[in-house]
């Protein structure tokens, strides 16, 4: 199954078969970002060794750096996640109904906190999945400017502070 | 010396992450809302401690964790059931249960307790996890400070979402503004910790520098100074299903 981010089309099976389907996964450098998400969780420094050499080879100190944070990240979220039992939200669920069914998502433990999604939402979804990414755009952009805006009008503002 | 200076760190790391974790451990180290900086400290030590402990990888590979009677190694701070809650969200965070959640109520912990800790693990464990990425020692844990818990509980918490209470979107906007400012929507996994705001707080400061901020996760454009969102997303990815985490 494939999708599109950030105008990358990937295919998302690696985020199940591991770095070497990531090889082919469409994301530049996806076979070391997946191994080194594997390393970690497994607990590997030998391999954590050679792909900290390798990324920040491929993608840079700073590279590196994120890939670091990104799965600090994840390992903090998803035990929130686990320890709370929290549900996915309908909206999500909707757009995202056919990557859980694909990436046979449901067979973890905590889908159980999820109830599916209806026919009528999973249509739902179909019909506005190409529309998501403009609509998120739009609604950050939305967000950005009132944030300037709230900006400008706070004490100070314009004052050369 | 202060801490986080990341002199020996294989790459340089930015002002914004070392601010994050030397903030996070300046507030592990105090007292929270409803457990001593002592206690919070102690919660760290266990983050930690659970990594080697032997119960838990006797649990971890057995068919439930029911099934491997035992006890950690006590802790002079904690009770048993806090030290196994700690183990728990550690190892083998993808077995937790509501009815686990209940019993830990049932053995004196409340839920507002249980939230609190659950934000320490969480905070302390995903700095580890952050070191243990670049090849970094862990840091040193913050000397436990004084003062008293504030024992505040937001009004509008409610039941019915999640094993815990939590804080609505309407509900924040009066009792804690700030939680879910920017955002169209209070996302689950922001609000799951909302019983008590500071928690969520840390939450914010790590994933604003660790990822992207709460209120740009939404936005496809947005991404890191290396790493395509493409990239970050396939990093996420792979940790959750590692975690088998369906979130």
């Amino acid at each position: 199954m494939s999708g599109t981010l950030d105008g990358e089309e990937i295919d998302l099976s690696a985020i199940n078969a591991g770095p070497a389907a990531a090889a082919s996964s469409g994301v530049p450098q996806g076979e070391l970002l997946v191994g080194f998400a594997d390393a970690l969780l497994a607990r590997d420094g030998s391999e954590l060794v050679r792909l900290r050499e390798a990324i920040a080879a491929a993608l840079g100190p700073g590279g590196l750096r994120e890939t670091a944070s990104v799965a600090a990240n994840f390992q903090r979220m998803v035990r929130i996640a686990d320890a709370t039992g929290i549900p996915q939200q309908v909206p999500l669920l909707m757009l995202g109904g056919d990557v859980i069914e694909e990436l046979d998502l449901r067979r973890f433990a905590s889908a159980d906190n999820t109830p599916a999604a209806s026919g009528v939402q999973r249509l739902l979804g179909r019909l506005l999945r190409p529309l998501a990414p403009r609509l998120m755009q739009r609604a950050a952009a939305s967000l950005e400017k009132r944030k300037i805006d709230k900006a400008n009008r706070s004490p100070g503002a314009g004052l050369g502070a | 010396m202060q801490s986080f200076e990341y002199v020996d760190a294989p790459v340089p790391i930015d002002e914004g992450i070392v601010a994050a974790h030397r903030e996070v451990w300046r507030r592990i180290a105090a007292a929270g809302a409803w457990w001593t900086g002592a206690e919070r400290v102690a919660i760290a030590v266990e983050v930690r401690r659970a990594e080697t402990c032997v119960l838990c990888r006797e649990r971890k590979v057995a068919l439930s964790p029911a099934a491997v009677m035992g006890e950690h190694e006590p802790n002079d701070v904690l009770s048993a059931a806090a030290v196994d809650a700690v183990h728990r969200i550690v190892t083998d965070a993808r077995r937790l249960s509501k009815s686990w959640v209940e019993k830990l109520a049932a053995a004196g912990m409340s839920d507002a307790h249980y939230v609190e800790l659950l934000g320490v693990v969480v905070a302390a464990f995903s700095v580890d996890e952050f070191h243990r990425g670049l090849g970094l020692p862990p840091e040193r844990l913050p000397e436990p400070g004084g003062g008293v818990p504030s024992r505040e509980r937001p009004a509008g918490v409610e039941p019915g979402v999640a094993w815990v209470p939590m804080l609505s979107f309407r509900a924040a906007k009066t009792s804690a503004p700030d939680l879910y400012a920017g955002m169209p929507m209070a996302p689950n996994v922001i609000a799951a910790m909302s019983l008590v705001p500071d928690a969520v707080r840390d939450l914010k400061r790590l994933s604003s520098v660790h990822y992207v901020a709460d209120a740009e996760v939404a936005n496809p454009l947005a991404r890191g100074e290396r790493l395509t969102r493409a990239q970050m997303e396939l990093v996420a990815a792979r940790v959750s299903a590692l975690n088998e985490c369906f979130y």
